[in-house]
């Protein structure tokens, strides 16, 4: 094989120039370069170099090789190829592998990780290196599928798929299942079975899936978005994600992350039976529910009804005695009234009722008697006020009224003309006060007391020339001595006013200064007076 | 009891059992008792008829539009697994 792939290897360079002539098993022991015709001392190009590198590796080295060592500086790049190195305790060689092969990869390779590379060694020509071109990997230890499961089995424990509390309850009697499995499978035919067998009145759409092989796994997540986005539609109310027994590759779809997401994303409960019991899937991990197997799951989706119908019997049962236990007690109950004094001597009651009806009669007519008279009394006071409303009292009182009324009407009229009467004498005095008499005896008035004025001032005339008048406290004028007492307070008019002085002393006729006299006694006894 | 029809077995269990617990506990006249007996008979009729109903066929469903599934009709009698042991 190895000389049949260098010998593929012509139309890129001239393979005797490479290695010399064929040596048989021990090529690659050769020495190309110094057994070339050519000569040493001419130069050759780089690509040429490379060229003659990559065939001697080429010749060197079987198409496939596989490598054990430690993962370092691994990258996955967005294009998809993946660049790592692969080391050992003394040497290391840089890898690559392209998309084509990376994306092939079950498990997600990290540093440090011990692998078993397969694929070839070449010279990457634009920088001379020697790459190890893997085309596919595999864990040392474990194989790359248990590996693989590991790690997402970790990575949604992570994110909490798995999460007790995120399961949701299935019904104890669904209304409808959904299936997503194949149609052609064993799970299938055991899943109808045990239906057939447990609850064969269980509505069942089923989307048929693949379940092992390329796209499988897009497949089973596909029909179990689908069961759900329409479980309104059918009623479906569980769905059952399920397969027969096989080998952890042919299970493999169950492992994968896209059905893992699914299942965790439908909102109706999942239930997952998948291979034998021993089979653990992913597909079990995120499931509301995991079945040991396609079987099981049926059993846990359905209930046996059998036991349903034992259990329907035992209500059944309860509902019928207690109806007629209840039947039985009301009847009896029933009996014993029937028995009681009541029924068996109706007019016993009756009697006891007639005594007591004639008890009140008597009652009532002796105190009907009693306030009959009563009432009389309080009557009469009310017969008087009454009598006193009768229509004849009524138009006697107002006829009396009408009297009075008519007296008043005549009073007032009387008191007017009274009025008028008053008024006329009235004018009667004016117009005498007006009479040429009365006017004659005014004038006289007028003239009588023009001539007391006269008088008057005739004394007040008297006083100017020097006399004056001198009275007592009661406002008489003291004429005499007789009339003046000692400690008197007496007031003595002057022409042009008057004082007060206080008598001090009286006696008869001796004369004295009229300034002292007036000073210290009011009264002399001489003293002209207007009057005398 | 025609609109009873559209309740489920589920539900129609329920109800039976909701009748037998209210019956038991005497919190209904005798009258009402009788009336729940026959309700609660008919529920256990229903639930025996359903118990007892035809065997249901497996429906296969295909992809309709988009996200849409339609019944493509029922799933035929399994041959032996094919794709499985």
């Amino acid at each position: 094989m190895l000389l049949d792939m260098a010998d593929k290897k012509l139309p890129f360079f001239d393979v005797s120039k490479a290695r010399g002539p064929r040596s048989g098993p021990d090529v690659g022991k050769s020495k190309p370069v110094k057994t070339s015709g050519k000569s040493p001392s001419q130069p050759m190009s780089v690509s040429l170099l490379i060229t003659r590198i990559k065939g001697a590796l080429s010749d060197a080295f079987p198409k496939r090789i596989s490598v054990v060592g430690e993962l370092s500086n691994f990258k996955l790049h967005t294009s998809g190829h993946m660049y790592f190195r692969l080391k050992d305790a003394n040497a290391a060689i840089d890898a690559a592998m392209f998309r084509s092969s990376a994306s092939k990869l079950k498990f997600r390779p990290t540093d440090g990780m011990e692998v078993v590379v397969t694929g070839r060694v070449d010279v990457y020509d634009a920088r001379g290196q020697l790459q190890l071109y893997a085309e596919s990997m595999t864990p040392k230890g474990e194989g790359a599928l248990e590996l693989a499961f590991r790690q997402l089995k970790e990575k949604l424990e992570k994110e909490g798929l798995f999460d007790p509390e995120k399961k949701k309850p299935i019904p104890a009697i669904p209304r409808a299942l959904g299936l997503v499995t194949s149609p052609t499978g064993a799970a299938v035919r055991d899943i109808r079975r045990t239906l057939a067998r447990r609850w064969p009145g269980a509505e069942v759409y089923l989307v048929p899936t693949l379940v092992q092989g390329e796209g499988a796994a897009e497949s089973v997540a596909q029909g179990v978005r689908l069961l759900d986005a329409n479980a309104g539609k059918f009623g479906i109310d569980t769905i059952i994600v399920s397969r027969g027994g096989g080998s952890m590759e042919d299970l493999w779809a169950f492992n994968e992350e896209v059905v893992a997401r699914a299942i965790f994303a439908a909102s109706v409960p999942v239930i997952s039976g998948v291979g034998h019991e021993v089979d653990v899937t992913i597909s079990d991990l995120v499931a509301d529910v995991r079945a040991a197997t396609p079987t099981a799951a049926a059993e846990l989706a359905v209930p046996d009804k059998n036991e349903i119908a034992r259990h329907i019997e035992h209500l059944s049962g309860r509902l019928r005695s207690r109806v007629l236990h209840e039947y039985r007690a009301a009847s009896a109950g029933l009996d014993a009234i029937g028995r009681s004094v009541v029924f068996r001597d109706p007019m016993s009651r009756l009697r006891s009722f007639i005594q007591r009806i004639d008890e009140l009669g008597h009652r009532l007519r002796a105190s009907v008697g009693e306030s009959l008279s009563l009432r009389r009394k309080l009557l009469e006071p009310i017969a008087h006020r009454l009598a006193a409303l009768h229509p004849a009292r009524l138009h006697e009182r107002a006829k009396g009224q009408i009297e009075k009324l008519k007296s008043r009407l005549r009073w007032a009229l009387g008191a007017r003309s009274k009025r008028a009467g008053d008024k006329l004498s009235q004018i009667q005095r004016r117009l005498e006060a007006r009479h040429p008499r009365i006017a004659l005896n005014l004038a006289k008035q007028r003239v009588d007391g023009m001539a007391r004025q006269l008088e008057a001032l005739s004394y007040r005339s008297v006083l100017k020339r020097g006399f004056n008048v001198t009275r007592g406290p009661d406002g008489q004028i003291i004429r005499s001595v007789k009339d003046a007492k000692i400690g008197e307070l007496v007031e003595t008019q002057l022409f042009d006013g008057e004082f007060t002085s206080q008598v001090k002393q009286v006696g008869k006729t001796k004369r004295q200064s009229p300034k002292k006299a007036a000073k210290k006694t009011k009264k002399t006894d001489d003293n002209p007076t207007l009057f005398d | 009891m025609t609109k009873e029809k559209k309740i489920t077995f589920e539900q129609a269990l329920a109800k039976l059992d909701e009748i037998v617990t209210q019956v038991e506990q005497g919190k209904v006249s005798l009258e009402q008792s009788i009336e729940k007996y026959a309700e609660g008979m008919e529920l256990i009729k229903q639930c025996r008829s359903i118990l007892a109903k035809a065997e249901k066929k497996i429906q296969v469903l295909s992809k309709g539009e988009g996200e849409s599934l339609t019944p493509a009709g029922e799933l035929e009698e399994p041959a032996e697994a094919e794709d499985e042991d």
